[in-house]
């Protein structure tokens, strides 16, 4: 309107200058926009100052983890070799897929888990774990990826697809097939968050892999390395730029067993498709020539971390593959027990060479009539016939003269109701009752017919494989027990345990077992040419004869012993057989005779003058040369 | 004088004239001329003017006129020049438009034939830098296109999208760094990854090189990438050369091989199966067989290194007493004969044949104490 009244008026001469309110209303603008400046200023210095000054420490090390990132180098797990150097576990290269925390994107990791053929649900909570370990702790996704999983990891790795996936080259586990030697070696797997909580692994970190078991858990410390470290630094597209720096990895040592090879792949080969255990003891030594337990997994499938499914099979599995049954099965001994008793009788000198009974097939003891496997009886038996040919009706009386805690404080003597302390986890005592063993367990006294099923091996006895072939090698070796172990020493170990048995009693005894195979015994059928292998069979009832008789469940079927060691003096070798329902004692023996037939063929082979090998199968049996070198 | 003739001067000149007339007809009758003099005066002094008047003139008329004609020639000219590029424009288009009425063709044949549900994409530009192995397609989020999806062409798989918007999306092409796709080979079978190297060529890893496949053999997807359904043409074995880290295959890409202007975008895979050998995928479309009866029927391997040995000392071990053995017609704890592990175990038959007997035993001494 001023600007239109001096167009009218121009002559006039307005009172203060046309712009007057403007140019204060700008100037205040001005001044407001000053203050917006001034304080977004402010603002900035604050954030410089708490940048530069208050956190720059901390902001200083996030920069540098978003540039320098640190990727692991496995160290590989140190080889399992034999008593001879033969390779029983191998390495071979492959790639792990690890998570990276620093580039992860929660909404990657359906995509990933499916990919990857996983539960996005468990990688979920798999990543939830690690939210309290630091960013540059990569998450372990999957080992040993098969060609399938490397292409969809390959195709989707990087700034175009999943930037967080990282491969990265390892070693992985070669187990044998077939389950071979499957409870001896062990597995590798991933450490579990309730082993990460207990003492035995604190020093390790989530992800790591680390022995499950067998030889693999208990010389974990010795087989695993140091793993080492690469650090390179990255875009901010987490493209490689510069290897700044590069830690070995420290590999784990080899570990020589004192298993036999041979031995062990003619035990294993031996109890094929069969249920139980071998165990093959050097008595001199305490060494452990073969340890098979079957039926076995394939430890395959752990090194490459088993999904759930698979894992459930095995857990689920009524014959249970994943039980050692060399160092677990707590099965009543059955006859092989007898030795063992005839041992106590006669250095409590309950018996005396003179001792004889009649069998007629059974007789009754404490108002209970207990038969002889014999039905029609073995007549007058002494100590010798009674062990050759198991005479029930023998032992009975014998046990009956000795008494439970007799036959406890021998059964003791010799190793049973204790672990042996083999270098091998989840070894079981078994069981030898007396009667303090029963008050404590059970409350109640001990009533001298149970004493009668002792005697031959039944009843609340149990021992495990191990444990009778430590005892019998024992008693053969004079009474002296060597602990068993698996990895070679470098100096003899002390006996574990030198029980003063008279020689001529364990003479006696010892004769009876060899008469079992090399005269009229028991396993006669089992004998070895030129080779004097003692035993003695053991049949443990699971059922009575009746109901067998009304349902011949396969499962129910006696379980098969057989203890036997070669030669009858300074025995060498000790074998214990386990065959789950193999229904008789005798069936055991072959399976004994074919691992001592093995041992004795070998070292006849070993004794030949050294020939350059004119094929192939000549040299079969020689240790490689390559591995004799690397040693 | 000079005031007499400034006195008289118009008489004086007329004077001057007259006698200068006189002497002048007096020189014409001497020289015997029959053009008067004045004329030849006039002439001479007229004619170059006239000349230099007509030569501007015809000069100026024919510069006019040859202006103007040349001024029609040149629109002429132009419009000639409009109506031949609107013709070779015409023909252009009618030429491409045969050509994609083909292609669209070749594309809506190749479609029907897989079964996977696919899109058909135009390219319409491509990523900055010659080194960018991206094209851009005219086809987005909005039409089903997501991350991840494969493109392929007739010949062979193209590439994968690796950005989806609305309106359009980026396809990373098979020959891109880092670009990869699971492969099989066709004869042998062997899985591994096909690599992009930034070049023309791609790189086929993780195979087992100690048989690689031959040049010139046929590569297909495997389906493993979860990229590319299985069973498309991936490209064909170009060489097997030494490398640095052991043997490389290195594959041309089949999808890429005629530059295409269009793609197909796999939005829902299906997996195939892959040709037999000697099957050759065909020129243009793809004789993708039908949906295979038994997805997953191949087995996945675990990546093997390069001394991919999977077997140990025990196993070999295993397998010799097994022949023993059996050469010996002896089960391993089983009552009846003592196997004899002295014997040489007989060498492993061929092609599942029967093992040879082995040689009779020798006599030995037994081990004594």
């Amino acid at each position: 309107m001023r600007y239109l009244r001096a167009e009218k008026d121009p002559d006039s001469i307005p009172e203060r200058p046309l712009f007057g309110d403007e140019t204060r209303f700008a100037a205040g603008r001005i001044a407001v926009f000053q203050y917006v400046i001034v304080t977004v200023f402010i603002y900035l210095l604050l954030g410089y100052w708490d940048l530069q000054v208050l956190n720059q420490e901390f902001y200083s090390e996030k920069a540098e983890q978003n540039q320098i990132k640190s990727l692991p180098i496995l160290a590989p797990r140190g080889k399992i070799l034999d008593r001879d150097g033969r390779v029983i576990v191998d390495n071979h290269e492959s790639f792990r897929l690890i998570l990276s925390r620093d580039s992860l994107r929660p909404a990657h990791l359906r995509p990933i888990a499916l990919g990857l053929n996983m539960d996005p649900a468990e990688l979920e909570a798999k990543v939830r774990r690690y939210q309290n370990q630091p960013t540059w702790f990569a998450i372990p996704l999957k080992e040993e990826l098969s060609l399938d999983e490397l292409a969809f990891v390959e195709a989707f790795r990087g700034q175009n697809g999943f930037p967080e996936l990282e491969l990265i080259r390892s070693q992985y586990r070669v187990y044998p097939k077939e389950g071979l030697a499957a409870h001896l070696l062990g597995y590798v797997g991933e450490i579990s968050d309730a082993e990460l909580n207990s003492p035995e692994w604190a020093h390790h970190n989530p992800g790591d892999l680390i022995g499950k078991a067998g030889v693999e858990r208990y010389y974990n410390d010795l087989l695993s390395g140091v793993d080492g470290q690469r650090q390179v630094r990255v875009d901010n597209r987490m493209n490689t730029r510069e290897v700044l720096g590069v830690k070995d990895a420290i590999p784990g040592r080899n570990l020589r067993l004192t298993i036999d090879l041979d031995l062990q792949v003619v035990a294993e080969l031996a109890m094929e498709g069969k249920r139980g255990a071998v165990v093959a003891l050097d008595p001199r030594s305490g060494e452990v020539l073969a340890l098979v337990s079957r039926p076995a997994f394939d430890p395959n499938r752990f090194a490459s971390r088993i999904s759930a499914r698979e894992f459930n099979e095995l857990i689920q599995d009524p014959y249970r593959p994943l039980f050692n049954r060399a160092l677990q099965a707590q099965l009543a001994p059955g006859s092989t027990f007898k030795p063992i008793l005839a041992l106590a009788a006669l250095e409590s000198g309950a018996i005396d060479d003179s001792f004889t009974v009649h069998c007629a097939g059974g007789a009754t003891w404490y108002g209970r009539y207990f038969k002889c496997h014999r039905r029609g009886g073995h007549g007058t038996v002494n100590l010798k016939t009674a062990i050759a040919q198991s005479c029930d009706v023998f032992f009975y009386a014998v046990g009956n003269r000795v008494g439970i805690d007799t036959i406890a404080e021998y059964a003791e003597m010799v190793g049973l109701g204790a672990r042996t302390g083999i270098d091998l986890p989840g070894e079981k005592e078994g069981v030898v009752p007396s009667s303090k063993w029963k008050i404590r367990t059970q409350r109640e006294k001990w009533y001298a017919g149970e004493t009668i099923s002792v005697a031959i091996g039944q009843g609340a006895l149990t021992v495990t494989p191990i444990q009778l072939a430590y005892a019998i090698g024992g008693i053969a070796s004079g009474g002296v027990f060597m602990r068993p172990h698996l990895v070679r020493q470098e100096k003899p170990e002390p006996p574990a345990r030198i029980a003063g048995f008279r020689p001529e009693n364990v003479r006696k005894v010892v004769d009876g077992m060899c008469a079992v195979v090399n005269g009229w015994g028991t396993a006669a059928a089992s004998r070895i040419p030129d080779i004097e292998m003692c035993g003695k069979t053991g049949t443990a009832q699971l059922a009575s004869n009746d109901l067998l008789r009304l349902k011949n469940h396969e499962d129910w079927h006696d379980n098969a012993w057989f203890i036997g060691f070669a030669p009858g003096t300074n025995p060498e070798i000790v074998v214990a057989v386990l065959w789950e329902n193999g229904a008789h004692g005798d069936m055991a023996a072959p399976i004994a005779r074919d691992v001592i037939k093995a041992y004795f063929d070998k070292k006849a082979r070993m004794k030949k003058p050294a020939q350059p090998p004119a094929s192939l199968a000549s040299a079969w049996l020689a240790p490689p040369a390559l591995d004799r070198k690397k040693r | 004088m000079d005031s007499f003739l400034g006195r008289y001067r118009n008489l004086s000149v007329l004077l001057l004239l007259v006698v200068g007339q006189l002497m002048l007809l007096a020189f014409q009758i001497r020289s015997s001329q029959d053009v008067p003099l004045i004329r030849v005066w006039v002439a001479s002094v007229v004619t170059p003017l006239a000349r230099a008047l007509e030569t501007g003139r015809t000069a100026a008329a024919w510069f006019l006129s040859e202006y103007f004609v040349w001024q029609d020639a040149v629109r002429e000219n132009r419009e000639l020049r409009r109506r031949l590029g609107e013709l070779e424009l015409r023909n252009r288009f009618l030429s491409a438009e045969l050509a994609t009425a083909e292609r669209a063709q070749a594309l809506a044949q190749f479609r029907a034939r897989i079964p996977s549900k696919t899109l058909a994409v135009r390219i319409i530009g491509s990523g900055a830098g010659p080194d960018a192995h991206t094209v851009f397609i005219d086809r987005g989020s909005s039409d089903g296109v997501m991350k991840g999806m494969a493109a392929i062409t007739p010949e062979g798989i193209a590439g994968k999208v690796v950005a989806a918007w609305p309106m359009s999306s980026l396809v990373q092409l098979i020959t891109a760094p880092g670009a990869v796709a699971g492969v099989v080979t066709q004869k042998l079978r062997l899985r591994g990854s096909l690599r992009g190297t930034g070049g023309a060529l791609c790189m086929l890893e993780h195979v087992d090189t100690d048989t690689p496949p031959e040049p010139g053999e046929w590569v297909y997807t495997s389906g493993a990438d979860r990229v590319f359904p299985r069973g498309l043409p991936a490209g064909q074995v170009k060489m097997v050369r030494e490398g640095r880290a052991g043997k490389e295959i290195l594959v041309e890409p089949s999808g890429l091989k005629s530059r295409p202007d269009e793609l197909i975008i796999v939005l829902d895979g299906v997996h195939g199966l892959i040709p037999p050998p000697g099957a050759q995928p065909a020129e243009g479309v793809s004789l993708l067989p039908p949906p295979p009866p038994e997805p997953g029927a191949e087995e996945t391997a675990p990546v093997r290194g390069a001394n991919g040995n999977l077997l140990t000392d025990a196993d070999r071990l295993a397998e010799r007493y097994r022949r023993l053995s059996e050469a010996q017609g002896v089960q391993l704890g089983s009552k009846g004969k003592v196997p004899d592990f002295t014997r040489d175990p007989a060498p492993a038959a061929p092609n599942g044949a029967t093992a040879a007997p082995a040689a009779p035993a020798r006599k030995q001494e037994p081990p004594r104490p």
